[in-house]
C-alpha cells in the first residue's frame, strides 16, 4: 500500500465516527414515521457520541460533535446551539466516567446508556422550557429516549464490530 | 467481545486537552443558543438556515421516495387485516357525505344566483402551491416539516399549509428549493382562529403535544364553547384566508379549548401551500380621496381596494349592523368581501362606522 493510499484509509478511519453521527443526523431528518408516526425515530446520534466517548474518544473529537449537533438543528429548525449543548454536555459526562464502562459487559454499558438518555432528555427539555417559557410536556421526549435505548444494543453490537475491525487496525 | 477498550492508555495523553476543548465547545454551544434566542431573525442565522435547507434538499428528496414506496406497501398489508370495519365506516361516512352532497349542490345553485348579480365581486383567489413533504423533524420539541418547494415556486413566509383535511402549519423558512413548515403542534406556532356557532375568536397555541389549544386572551368573561364545535383559521392578521378548517373541541382545560386536529401530520405526503393575500396588499394606484379616514386599518385597507369603491362613501352609514358582521362566524372575512354592493344597502353595510 502506498503511502498516499495508506493516508486515505487513515482519514476515513478517523472521520468513519463523524459520518456516521452526521448520517444519523439526517435519518432524523427523513420522514420515517415508524408506525405511522407512533414510534419516534431514535436518536441515533446520541448513541454515536455516547460510544465512540467511551471506545475511541480520539475518533470523534469534541468539533465533531458540534458539527453534528449543528447539522441537528438546522434541519430540524430548533434554536441554533441546542443539539450541540446537549451532545456536548452528554460527550463531557460520559467522558468523565469513561475509566468506568471501559472493559464492563455490555449490558452495565447499556444501563450506563440509560442514564446518559436521561441526562440528555433532561438538558434538552430544561433548555427548550426555558426558550419557551413553559413547562413543556415530558411526554415527547421520554418515547423518543425510550425508543433510542431500545435501538441501542443493537447499534452498540454494529458499531462494536466496526470499531474492533477497522478503525483500530491503523 | 469485552476485549475492546481493554487497554486505557488509549488516548490518554491528549487527555486534559481534549477536555478543554470539549469545555470550550460547551460554552460555544450555550452562547450560541442564547444568542439564536436573542437574533432569531438575524440575517446570518437566516442566511445560513436557508443555504443548509437547499443542500439537504436533494439528499431528503432521494430518499423521501423510496420511504414513502415501502411505506404506502406497509400500509396496504395493514389495510387488508381491518379491510371489513374500513368498509363499514365508509359506508357510513359515505351516506353521510351524500346528504352534505346534496345540500351543497342546493347552495351552489343559489350562489351562483348571487354571483349572477352585478353587485357582487369575489374574494380574492387563494393560489395552492402543490409540495412534497421531504422532511420531518423527528424531534420532541419542534414539529416542523420540510417541503420540496421553495421561493421561485411562489412560496412565502406566513403562508398556510394545509392537507387533504386541514390546516396543517404556516410556512417559517424558505430556501430556493425547499421550505420549513412549523406545525401547529410546535410551542411556538400561533394562528388566529375562531369556533364556528360560538362566536369566539382565538389564538390558536401549540402545546409541543398533538393536541394544541385555543387561548382566549381578549375575553373577559369564561369563553362558553363546547366539544364538538369546529375550529376554522379566523384569517385574522390576513395571510392565511378565514374558514380553512383546522379541527374540533375536545375538552376544556384552564380556560382553553383543546383541539384534536383534522390534520394528520403522520400521513401528510403532499401538501398545499396556500399563496393567499388581500387585495389591499397589491400597491393601489391611487383612488378614493376621502373614502374613509377611519383608523381601523382591515376596514381602511378595505376601502382602498378597487375602483368601485370610490362610489361609496354615499352609501347610508348604517353602524349597528358592523358588529352583527362580525359575529358571523361563517361568513368570509369581512374586508376580504367588502368593496362591493353599491346598489342594495342592507347587504354589506360595514366598510365604515
Amino acid at each position: 500500500m502506498s503511502r498516499r493510499t495508506e493516508g486515505i484509509a487513515t482519514l476515513s478511519r478517523a472521520a468513519t465516527p463523524t459520518i456516521l453521527g452526521l448520517i444519523g443526523v439526517i435519518l432524523l431528518a427523513f420522514p420515517l414515521r415508524l408506525a405511522e408516526g407512533l414510534a419516534p425515530t431514535p436518536l441515533l446520534p446520541l448513541v454515536v457520541v455516547f460510544f465512540w466517548t467511551i471506545y475511541g474518544p480520539g475518533l470523534l473529537p469534541a468539533a465533531s460533535v458540534f458539527l453534528i449537533g449543528l447539522l441537528q438543528d438546522f434541519l430540524s429548525g430548533g434554536p441554533l446551539g441546542l443539539w450541540p449543548a446537549v451532545y456536548l454536555v452528554t460527550q463531557y459526562v460520559v467522558a468523565s466516567q469513561r475509566g468506568y464502562f471501559l472493559g464492563r459487559e455490555q449490558r452495565v454499558v447499556w444501563l450506563g446508556f440509560v442514564f446518559a438518555a436521561a441526562g440528555a432528555a433532561f438538558v434538552l427539555w430544561m433548555v427548550m422550557s426555558l426558550m419557551t417559557r413553559t413547562l413543556l410536556p415530558l411526554g415527547g421526549v421520554f418515547w423518543q429516549m425510550a425508543a433510542t435505548i431500545a435501538v441501542f444494543p443493537l447499534f452498540s453490537a454494529a458499531f462494536r464490530q466496526l470499531h474492533r475491525r477497522v478503525l483500530r487496525e491503523a | 467481545m469485552e476485549a475492546l477498550g481493554q487497554d486505557r492508555r488509549e488516548g490518554l495523553g491528549r487527555k486534559a486537552e481534549s477536555r478543554a476543548v470539549l469545555v470550550t465547545m460547551i460554552v460555544a454551544s450555550f452562547i450560541l443558543l442564547l444568542s439564536s434566542l436573542y437574533s432569531a431573525e438575524a440575517s446570518v442565522f437566516r442566511k445560513a438556515r436557508e443555504t443548509v435547507l437547499d443542500a439537504a434538499e436533494p439528499i431528503l428528496a432521494l430518499v423521501a421516495a423510496p420511504i414513502a414506496y415501502i411505506e404506502s406497501v406497509v400500509g396496504d398489508v395493514g389495510d387488508y387485516f381491518n379491510v371489513m370495519e374500513q368498509n363499514k365506516a365508509l359506508r357510513s361516512e359515505n351516506a353521510e357525505l351524500r346528504q352534505w352532497m346534496d345540500e351543497a349542490l342546493a347552495l351552489r345553485k343559489t350562489l351562483t344566483q348571487y354571483e349572477q348579480l352585478k353587485a357582487f365581486q369575489a374574494p380574492p383567489e387563494a393560489k395552492p402551491i402543490n409540495a412534497f413533504v421531504i422532511g420531518d423533524s423527528n424531534d420532541a420539541f419542534t414539529h416542523a416539516m420540510l417541503v420540496n418547494a421553495g421561493a421561485p415556486d411562489g412560496v412565502a413566509r406566513g403562508q398556510a399549509v394545509i392537507d387533504d383535511k386541514g390546516l396543517v402549519g404556516r410556512i417559517v423558512e424558505t430556501g430556493r428549493s425547499a421550505s420549513r413548515i412549523l406545525l401547529l403542534t410546535d410551542a411556538q406556532s400561533r394562528v388566529p382562529v375562531f369556533v364556528e356557532d360560538a362566536n369566539l375568536e382565538g389564538i390558536l397555541v401549540g402545546r409541543a403535544n398533538a393536541r394544541p389549544a385555543i387561548s382566549f386572551t381578549l375575553s373577559a368573561e369564561p369563553a362558553n364553547f363546547q366539544k364538538g364545535q369546529r375550529v376554522l383559521t379566523s384569517g385574522a392578521g390576513g395571510v392565511v384566508p378565514r374558514g380553512v378548517p383546522v379541527g374540533v373541541i375536545t375538552e376544556e382545560k384552564d380556560g382553553e379549548a383543546v383541539i384534536d386536529l383534522y390534520a394528520d401530520f403522520a400521513r401528510a405526503r403532499l401538501v398545499r401551500i396556500i399563496d393567499y393575500r388581500f387585495p389591499s396588499l397589491d400597491p393601489v394606484p391611487a383612488p378614493a380621496p376621502d373614502a374613509a379616514p377611519e383608523t381601523e386599518s382591515e376596514e381602511s385597507e378595505a376601502a382602498a381596494v378597487p375602483a368601485s369603491v370610490a362610489a361609496l362613501p354615499a352609501a347610508p352609514p348604517a353602524p349597528a349592523p358592523a358588529e352583527g358582521a362580525e359575529d358571523e362566524p361563517a361568513a368570509p372575512e369581512p374586508s376580504t368581501l367588502a368593496p362591493s354592493t353599491p346598489a342594495p344597502p342592507p347587504v354589506e353595510p360595514d366598510e365604515e362606522d
